[in-house]
C-alpha cells in the first residue's frame, strides 16, 4: 500500500510539490507570528528583569522605559539631581543609581551610570575590570570593543550625533559577559565623565564645546549626599523590599517626577501590541482560510485525477477500506510533509528575523517551541485528517463503473 | 467454478423508452464458456457490469451459483467480486509506477490476502503467460505484454468466474491471439466459468455458447442445446 501511494506521488510529483509548499506557507506563517511575539515578549521581559522601578522627570512612562531598560535613542525630560540624593539616602532603598544619555559611539550608546548598578545588574566581567576613573569605561559584551580600544564620543544620541568630543577619550577596561540586553551594545561610563565633558555639575558657566571640567585621572566620586547634582535622565532604583517599590512609586509618581515598574509599562505597551498581533494573528488565519479552502480543491482535484484507478482498484475487488486508506493515506502523507516543513520554514524565519533585531537592537529574542505547541500541531493534524477523510470518503461514494469510465 | 442464471433482467435508464438491456432468461452452467457479441451499443457493456455486479439493474436477477448479486448492496458486490471474479479489460487498468508482479499482486495485497503461496503464484503466473522479468515497470511492456500481465491478475486468486471485456480490441492480431489461447486454457485448467465479450471473431469462434445482442436484446444464441 505504501509503496501504491509512493509511486503514485512519483508519477504526480509536480502537483505533490505544489501541495506541500502550500500547506508548508500557510504554517510557516502562522509559526513566525506566534514564535515572533513570544520571543519578543519574553525577550524584554527579559532585558526589564532588573530594572525594578524607575524614576524619571514626569513625562511619557512608555519612552522612560524605552530609553532606559532598550536604550532607545530619545531625548528625556531631566528630573532634578537632588531626587537621586533623597532616593540614595532613603532607607527603603538598597541603592540607586543615575542613567545618562547623551553621547554614542558609531551607534553604540555611551551610558553614564555608576559601579553599582554595573555591578548589580550585569553578569560579571568577561575580561577586564571595572571603571575606576573619569576616561575608563566598560563595554557592552556585543560592543565592538576590545580591552585597551580608545572611543571618542560624539555627542548626541545614537543615529544622530552633531559633533565629537575631540579632546576627550575614553579607555575600554573591561568587557562584560552577554546579558542579552540592549544594554550589551553599550559603553558604560562613569556619570561623573558625562558631567563633567558636558560642563555640568559645577558652578561654573556651562560651555558644552570647552570640556575644562574633564579630567582624565580623576578619581571617582559616587557619594553624592552633599554636592550638587545636575538634572538627571533617569534613576534606576533597587528597593529593599516589594513592599517599599510600591511606596516609593506612590511618593515618586507626582511632578515633578514620575516612578514606573518596567514590567508594568510592558504589559501595558503589549495590551497595545495585542492589538497589532490580533491583526497579524487575523492574518494568518486568513491564510490558513484560504490554504484550508485550496486544500479541499486540491483534495477535490486529487481524487478526481484518480478517479479511474478508483475505479479500477474498486472493479479488481479492493475492499472499501483499503481504498480509504490509500486516498487518506496520500493526502495525510503530503500535509503531514506540509506541516512539518512549514514549522521548520517558521522557525527559521523567526530565527532569522529574531537575529536581525539582536544585531540591530541588542535584545536575544528567544526563538523556540514549547509544550503548548504539540497541541498547536495535533490540531492542525486532525483538521488535516477530517478534511482528507472527505475525498477517502467519496472515492467510494460514486458507482464503480461511473468511476470506471472516468 | 460458478453457474449463471439470468432472468427478466432490465435496465433502464431515465429519457430512454427502450431499456439499455433485456434479456427474459440467459442461462450458463458451471466451468462453461460463453461469448457475447453485437454491434456498439447493443448493450454488451451493459450486460458485463450486471454479470460482474458493477451495477445493479432496474429489475429482474442475476445469479451466480446461487448468489443473487442483483439483490446484493454495493459493498457486498464489490466483496462478492473480489472473492469470485477475474476481470480482464480491454484497457487493461494497471498501475503505471509499480512492476508486473506487483501490478498482479495489488489487488490480493490491498485485501490482505498476499500470502507467501499467492506471492509465488503470481511468479508462476506471470511466468506461464510469458513474462521472464516480474520486476519491470508495466509502462514499459508492450500493449501485448500489459494484457497478459492484467490475465494473470484476473486469475490469481482462482476465480469461479473471468470475465473478459473486448480483451483483445486493443491488440494486434498476434497478441490477441496469444491472450485469447491463454484466457481459455487458463480458465479450462482453472475450471472457471468464462464470459467474453468481444466483436472479434476469431475469439467469438472459439467459445463453445455464443449469444448475439441487438438493442439489449439477446437476437441469437447458438450452442445452447451442446
Amino acid at each position: 500500500m505504501i509503496r501504491f501511494i509512493l509511486s503514485d506521488l512519483r508519477r504526480m510529483w509536480a502537483g505533490a510539490l505544489v501541495v506541500v509548499l502550500l500547506v508548508a506557507l500557510a504554517v510557516a506563517l502562522g509559526v513566525a507570528v506566534t514564535l515572533q511575539e513570544r520571543g519578543l515578549r519574553l525577550g524584554s521581559a527579559r532585558a526589564a528583569d532588573k530594572f525594578d522601578l524607575i524614576v524619571g522627570a514626569a513625562g511619557g512612562p512608555t519612552q522612560l522605559v524605552l530609553s532606559s531598560v532598550f536604550l532607545q535613542a530619545a531625548p528625556l525630560p531631566l528630573l532634578p539631581g537632588e531626587t537621586l540624593q533623597k532616593l540614595s539616602s532613603d532607607p527603603r532603598v538598597k541603592w540607586a543609581a543615575p542613567i545618562g544619555f547623551g553621547d554614542s559611539v558609531r551607534d553604540q550608546p555611551v551610558v553614564g551610570t555608576t559601579t553599582t548598578l554595573i555591578a548589580e545588574t550585569a553578569k560579571g566581567f568577561a575580561d577586564g575590570r571595572m571603571f575606576a576613573q573619569e576616561d575608563e569605561a566598560v563595554a557592552g559584551a556585543a560592543t565592538d570593543l576590545a580591552i585597551g580600544a580608545t572611543v571618542v564620543p560624539m555627542h548626541g544620541l545614537a543615529g544622530e550625533s552633531t559633533h565629537q568630543h575631540a579632546d576627550v577619550r575614553y579607555r575600554i577596561v573591561g568587557k562584560l559577559k552577554p546579558t542579552s540586553t540592549a544594554w550589551d551594545r553599550a559603553i558604560l561610563v562613569p556619570i561623573q565623565a558625562v558631567w563633567h565633558i558636558h560642563g555640568l555639575g559645577e558652578h561654573d558657566a556651562h560651555d558644552e564645546h570647552d570640556h575644562h571640567g574633564f579630567d582624565a585621572d580623576a578619581a571617582l566620586h559616587e557619594d553624592w549626599s552633599d554636592a550638587e547634582l545636575p538634572g538627571l535622565p533617569a534613576i534606576l532604583v533597587k528597593p529593599k523590599t516589594i513592599a517599599d517599590a510600591y511606596k516609593l512609586r506612590q511618593d515618586y509618581r507626582a511632578a515633578p517626577t514620575q516612578a514606573v515598574f518596567p514590567a508594568e509599562v510592558l504589559t501595558a505597551l503589549y495590551a497595545t501590541m495585542g492589538d497589532a498581533r490580533a491583526v497579524l494573528a487575523a492574518i494568518a488565519i486568513g491564510a490558513q482560510v484560504l490554504v484550508a479552502a485550496a486544500l479541499i480543491l486540491v483534495t477535490v482535484v486529487h481524487v478526481g485525477q484518480r478517479r479511474r484507478q478508483i475505479g479500477a482498484l474498486r472493479a479488481f475487488g479492493a475492499p472499501r477500506g483499503a481504498v480509504f486508506a490509500l486516498v487518506w493515506g496520500e493526502l495525510m502523507a503530503l500535509i503531514g510533509a506540509g506541516v512539518a516543513l512549514g514549522y521548520a520554514l517558521g522557525w527559521g524565519v523567526s530565527a532569522a528575523l529574531g537575529a536581525g533585531f539582536t544585531a540591530k537592537n541588542g535584545v536575544v529574542l528567544p526563538v523556540g517551541f514549547v509544550p503548548e505547541d504539540g497541541i498547536g500541531v495535533l490540531a492542525l493534524l486532525g483538521f488535516a485528517a477530517l478534511l482528507a477523510a472527505v475525498p477517502a470518503w467519496r472515492a467510494y461514494a460514486e458507482p464503480t463503473v461511473d468511476a470506471l469510465r472516468a | 467454478m460458478l453457474a449463471l442464471s439470468v432472468a427478466d433482467l432490465s435496465v433502464a435508464y431515465p429519457g430512454l423508452a427502450e431499456p439499455a438491456l433485456d434479456v427474459a432468461a440467459l442461462d450458463l452452467g458451471a466451468g462453461g464458456c460463453l461469448a457475447v457479441t453485437g454491434a456498439s451499443g447493443s448493450g454488451k457493456s451493459t450486460l458485463v457490469n450486471m454479470l460482474t455486479g458493477l451495477a445493479r439493474p432496474s429489475g429482474g436477477r442475476v445469479a451466480w451459483g446461487g448468489v443473487e448479486i442483483s439483490a446484493l448492496g454495493e459493498a457486498a458486490r464489490d466483496r462478492w467480486r473480489a472473492a469470485n471474479v477475474g476481470l480482464v479489460m480491454q484497457d487493461f487498468h494497471l498501475f503505471p509506477g509499480l512492476s508486473a508482479v506487483e501490478n498482479v499482486l495489488l489487488p490480493a495485497r490491498l485485501a490482505r490476502a498476499a500470502s507467501v503461496a499467492v506471492r509465488t503464484r503470481a511468479h508462476e503466473l506471470l511466468a506461464e503467460v510469458g513474462l521472464s522479468r516480474p520486476e519491470q515497470p508495466v509502462e514499459t511492456l508492450s500493449r501485448g505484454e500489459m494484457q497478459r500481465v492484467a490475465v494473470a491478475r484476473a486469475v490469481l486468486r482462482e476465480p469461479g468466474v473471468i470475465v473478459a471485456d473486448e480483451p483483445t480490441a486493443s491488440l494486434d492480431a498476434a497478441s490477441g491471439a496469444a491472450v485469447a489461447d491463454l484466457l481459455l486454457s487458463l480458465a479450462a485448467r482453472l475450471g472457471s466459468t468464462l464470459v467474453l465479450v468481444s466483436h472479434d471473431p476469431r475469439l467469438i469462434g472459439r467459445a463453445s455458447r455464443r449469444v448475439t445482442l441487438a438493442g439489449g436484446r439477446i437476437v441469437s444464441d447458438e450452442g445452447a442445446a451442446r
